[in-house]
Parts: C-alpha cells; sequence; structure tokens
C-alpha cells in the first residue's frame, strides 16, 4: 500500500504554497478554519487571514467583493455549507458577477459518514456545475490536491474544489501530466472504461488493478476537471471500448455519471453505461467505509460491478 | 456644505435624473418605478457631489464605490450615471429592449459604473462589505456607499453582513437604507416589521443617523459626516416617499412596479416640467 495523505492538510499545505505565489491570496474562514487545514496559512500571514464565523451566506458576498479590489479568496468549510446552504450568493455573486473566488468544500460527499445527511455532500456538484463560468474541480489524490490548488490560483474566475475527509493514498507521481480542463487517462486498455473522479478515484484504481490480474483490459480515467468537461476523453473511449462504468462520491443525478451520459447523448454515441454512486435518497450514518460498501464503492464492488456489466 | 447656488443645481440634477427615470419607463412601457424615484436625492448627491469618481475611468482603483443593494431600483441607478457621463443619454433609451445593457436588475458586465450585480435581495450589503475590506487592506482612503430597501431588511443575510461590517470595523462603509415604508405587499412595518429600527443597527454595532432622504443638504452632510462614530460602519436611515415626484403615484403600493399608461406618462411629464419652472423661480 502507497502513502497516504490527510486531505485537509495537504489543501492546507497548498494554501501556504499559493499563498507565496500570489500575494493577493485570502483565505476566509467560517468558523472553519482549523478544520480546513488553513492553520499553517493563518499562522503564516495573519492579515491574509478573515475570520467570519458561522454565515456560509455572508462570507461569498464579502469574498465576491473582495475580489472586485483584485483579492482572491479561498472560502473553505464543510461542502454542503458552502454549496447548498449559500447557493443563490454562489451563483448570483461569484457566477454571475464572474469574480475570482475560490469555494473549496471540505469533508465532501459522504467523509462525514458518522454525521448524517445535514453534513454530508451528494449534491454539489450537480448545483455549482449548473452555474455558467465556474470550474468544478475534484482531486483524486494528494499530489492532484496540489495540482487542482495551484491550477484555481493561476486562473481567473470561480472555481469549486471538492476534498474529502478520510486519507487518500498517493496515486500519481509529482509529475505526472495534470492539465486543467482534461481528463487523465492513468491506464489504456479496450475492454471497458473505468472513469472516476474525487476521493473515490482511488477505489476504481484499486478494482482496475483486480480487474487487469483477471484478465480483462480496463481503461483507468480520471476526471479531477468536472467542468469544463474533457468530452473527447470520452467519446474516445465509448468509441474504443464500448462499455463505461463511472464511479463518484455524489448523487448519479447531476454528477460525473451524469456528466458522462449528457455527452454521449449530445453525440448521438450509444453506449453502455453503467453509473456507480448513490442513488436518489439521504445517505445512512457509520463508519466511512461501512457507507461505502453501501452504496457499492467499495474496490471489491467496483470490480464485481465491472465484471457483471461486461 | 453647500453653497444656496450648489443646492440649486444638485436640485435641479435630481431632477433631471427623475426626467430620466422617466425616459427609461416611456421606453420600455413599465418599470419599478416607486422604489427608483425614492432614492433619487440620495444618489444624485452621491454622483454629483460626495463620490470620487472618474466616468473617464469607471475602474479607477481608489475610486469610492456604490452598491445597489435593491437592484430593482436601479432605474434610478442608471438614470444619475448617464446624467454623470457613464454613457450617452440615448442608451437610456433601449430599456426593456432584447440585450440591452439596462436590463432589470443592473449587470456590471453590461454598463460602466455599474459595481455589483443585484436584485436578488439581501445580497448587496456583503458584497459591499468585501469591498469595503479589500479598499481597507490595499491602504485606499474609498468609500462604499450602499442603498437598501425597507423590505430589504426582512432578508436574514443582511444581518449576517451587518454583524460582519462591525466586527471588521468597516467604517468606511455608509448605508442608505431607503425607509420609504412600502414593499410589494403593503406598508413595510405590517408586511414584516423591521422596528425597532434603529436600535437594530445600533445593537449590531453601526453607527446610526436618521434624516429626510429628499433633503439634498440633509445627505450630503450625513455622507461628508460620517464614520458617525469612530471605527465603525454608518447606516442612515433616510424617510423617503415612494414614487417622489409623481403626485398620482407618490406613498402608492400599485406603483412599485408600474405598467405605464401613455396619459400617465404624460401627466408625470407635466408635473415634472412644473418642478422646472418652480427651481428656475
Ligand atoms: C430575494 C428576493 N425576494 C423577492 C424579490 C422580489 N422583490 C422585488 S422588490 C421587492 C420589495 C422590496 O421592498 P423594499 O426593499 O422596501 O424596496 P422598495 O419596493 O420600497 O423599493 C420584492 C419582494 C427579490 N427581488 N429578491
Ligand atoms: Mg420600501
Amino acid at each position: 500500500m502507497s502513502e497516504s495523505k490527510d486531505p485537509r492538510k495537504t489543501f492546507g499545505e497548498a494554501l501556504v504554497e499559493v499563498g507565496e505565489k500570489y500575494g493577493t491570496v485570502i483565505a476566509i474562514s467560517a468558523d472553519s478554519s482549523g478544520g480546513s487545514g488553513m492553520t499553517p496559512f493563518k499562522e503564516k500571514f495573519p492579515d491574509r487571514h478573515l475570520e467570519f464565523g458561522i454565515m456560509e451566506q455572508g462570507v461569498i458576498g464579502f469574498a465576491s467583493g473582495l475580489a472586485t479590489t483584485g483579492k482572491i479568496p479561498f472560502v473553505v468549510a464543510i461542502a454542503p455549507f458552502v454549496t447548498a446552504r449559500p447557493f443563490e450568493m454562489f451563483r448570483n455573486d461569484l457566477g454571475y458577477m464572474r469574480q475570482n473566488v475560490k469555494v473549496v468544500g471540505r469533508c465532501a460527499g459522504i467523509s462525514y459518514s458518522d454525521l448524517g445527511p445535514t453534513h454530508q455532500s451528494l449534491d454539489d456538484v450537480a448545483l455549482i456545475r449548473t452555474i455558467p463560468g465556474v470550474t468544478v474541480l475534484n482531486p483524486a489524490d494528494p499530489v492532484e490536491i496540489k495540482k487542482v490548488v495551484h491550477a484555481a490560483a493561476d486562473i481567473t474566475g470561480p472555481c469549486y474544489i471538492k476534498i474529502g475527509k478520510e486519507k487518500m493514498p498517493v496515486l500519481f507521481e509529482e509529475n505526472y501530466p495534470f492539465e486543467l480542463g482534461k481528463g487523465y487517462l492513468v491506464r489504456d486498455g479496450k475492454d471497458v472504461t473505468l472513469i472516476g473522479t474525487g476521493t473515490v478515484f482511488a477505489n476504481a484504481h484499486a478494482a482496475a488493478e483486480a480487474l487487469k490480474k483477471e484478465g480483462v483490459d480496463v481503461r483507468l480515467i480520471d476526471i479531477h476537471t468536472l467542468k469544463p468537461f474533457d468530452s473527447g476523453i470520452v467519446l474516445k473511449a465509448a468509441k474504443e471500448t464500448g462499455t463505461i462504468v463511472t464511479v463518484e462520491e455524489h448523487y448519479l443525478a447531476g454528477g460525473l455519471g451524469s456528466i458522462v451520459c449528457e455527452t454521449l447523448a449530445r453525440e448521438g454515441v450509444c453506449t453502455k453505461v453503467k453509473m456507480i454512486g448513490i442513488d436518489d435518497q439521504f445517505a445512512s450514518n457509520g463508519p466511512y467505509d461501512d457507507l461505502l460498501g453501501l452504496y457499492g464503492l467499495l474496490p471489491d464492488q467496483i470490480k464485481e460491478t465491472v465484471k457483471g456489466f461486461l | 456644505m453647500l453653497t444656496p447656488q450648489e443646492l440649486k443645481t444638485l436640485q435641479k440634477t435630481a431632477l433631471q435624473v427623475r426626467k430620466n427615470v422617466l425616459r427609461e419607463i416611456k421606453a420600455g412601457k413599465m418599470g419599478h418605478i416607486g422604489g427608483a424615484l425614492s432614492i433619487v436625492d440620495i444618489v444624485t448627491a452621491l454622483y454629483f457631489k460626495i463620490m470620487n469618481i472618474d466616468p473617464k475611468k469607471p475602474l479607477m482603483r481608489d475610486r469610492d464605490r456604490f452598491v445597489l443593494s435593491a437592484g430593482h431600483k436601479c432605474l434610478a441607478l442608471y438614470a444619475v450615471l448617464a446624467e454623470r457621463g457613464f454613457f450617452d443619454h440615448s442608451v437610456l433609451d433601449t430599456y426593456g429592449s432584447l440585450g440591452s445593457k439596462l436590463p432589470g436588475h443592473p449587470d456590471m458586465h453590461k454598463l460602466p459604473g455599474v459595481e455589483s450585480n443585484t436584485g436578488a435581495l439581501g445580497h448587496g450589503l456583503s458584497i459591499a462589505g468585501g469591498m469595503a475590506m479589500g479598499l481597507k487592506m490595499d491602504g485606499l482612503g474609498s468609500k462604499v456607499y450602499v442603498i437598501m430597501g425597507d423590505g430589504e431588511l426582512a432578508e436574514g443575510s443582511n444581518w449576517e453582513a451587518a454583524a460582519a461590517s462591525s466586527h471588521h470595523k468597516l467604517d468606511n462603509m455608509l448605508v442608505f437604507v431607503d425607509r420609504n415604508s412600502l414593499q410589494i405587499s403593503g406598508r413595510t412595518v405590517e408586511v414584516m416589521s423591521y422596528e425597532p429600527l434603529e436600535e437594530r443597527w445600533r445593537s449590531f454595532g453601526w453607527g446610526t443617523r436618521i434624516i429626510n432622504g429628499h433633503d439634498i443638504e440633509t445627505i450630503v452632510k450625513a455622507a461628508e459626516e460620517f464614520p458617525f462614530e469612530k471605527g465603525k460602519p454608518s447606516v442612515v436611515i433616510a424617510d423617503t416617499v415612494k414614487s417622489k415626484g409623481i403626485s398620482f403615484a407618490e406613498d402608492r403600493v400599485d406603483f412599485h412596479y408600474w405598467k405605464a399608461k401613455e396619459e400617465e406618462i404624460l401627466q408625470a411629464e407635466q408635473e415634472f416640467a412644473a418642478i422646472d419652472r418652480r427651481l428656475e423661480e
């Protein structure tokens, strides 16, 4: 097993790096700084760390106003509280106003497994990707967390970055080919394509390894940028492998699986697609791995689903 | 302080802004007239006496900012921006047409001088707070001016922003509450009471003042004297009359949004002409 890292700690390191790179980067906390890995940033740049208390609607507006003066605010808190809660502020103050604000939803998906649906975020991608001009990022490992934080800081415009809570295994090399807006072909294959995103990409990765041992030639794609979406890599996979399985810690409605199906339908491509994720229900509560198991998101389950689908 | 001549000039400008509002209504045949006319004297004072702005350089870094939190009052904003020279008056005639630079709620990417995209009530104060904060961080002396509706104050998000603005000591921010005492469904205190209004703001850590929102001299004085208390954001509760200047529409709830008949527009034009004559005397 490779080394694993705490995504929030990794995010916090990345924030310090972009803070060093750009003197205009501001960290915004809604009583959420420590839990978001922002303590090192706060210690290093105390004047650029702004505390607002528990006002997730307010902070989005303040971030928008700060951005109009040339700042690059990073607003970081528990995922549902910076997406579903202030959705209209996100849409109008950041999207419609086209402000250079980076919203980071942490402990996303069902990673607050024990805390239940109020704290889980299975709709954030579905919601935020409807907002024109917002870049939606969902990194798959600690190396990629750093890549997306840097990429978000480098571009001008609103971004949503989704990160989990559980430690993530390091899957990628420091210098792997990361390109914003492009899917990453992790391994080629011709029997079936497995497309994963974010926290559970590692499980798709493990499933792909196991399938390969069993003689199934799996193509594996990591989608770190859900919007703008790399339709080319999906259309190519549909053409070359025929069958697609998507894996995400999100509702089936509106997430990666939906995006893949929309892409195929728009292009008139008829391909078998299986979507693995959480269907139309509020998720349960309990240990994280047990919950993932409930929704078929563990490596063995993904492997079996793929085999059963071939 | 204003000289009598300056006051007269500002009053004439305010009338011209009212005429511009009517011109927009004439073009679009309808619009949010009531809340626009209640803020005309305030925006005129701000744009013609108070704010550090340059219509030739609408994005000048150290400019003062104006956020119209109650975005539906935008006919007044467009009217004053045109009068101040941000764009040609002829643009006012496009109100209501497809793709006009003057949407029913303002869009900063369409029109120079517009600083934020408001319209959904309860957003502007946070955005303005962020601007005030950013300007302070940059060591600029710029000020941020905001206009809110009195009905708008029912939105909880405003009170998040009110708390944060005092917590962060944003004494470079001046808010006008346009207390025209009406909103869509009736008298504001009956729909959802904001009383005790001044105490609410005070208890949130703001310096307060109550004025007549049509008395340009008093508006200018308040804007020149803020912050009312050191280290605190300031709020002016401006008592106004909805649809101010058009007698048959004044203080009437059904003129929140006006589907204007031709004869009504004609009468309004005549009333403005009469005010014009009075000011010339
Ligand atoms: C969030 C939101 N809810 C509802 C509306 C619809 N709306 C437009 S104006 C208005 C009344 C506003 O009253 P007030 O703030 O007193 O402004 P005035 O009408 O006096 O100009 C309402 C409810 C809106 N624009 N935004
Ligand atoms: Mg009102």
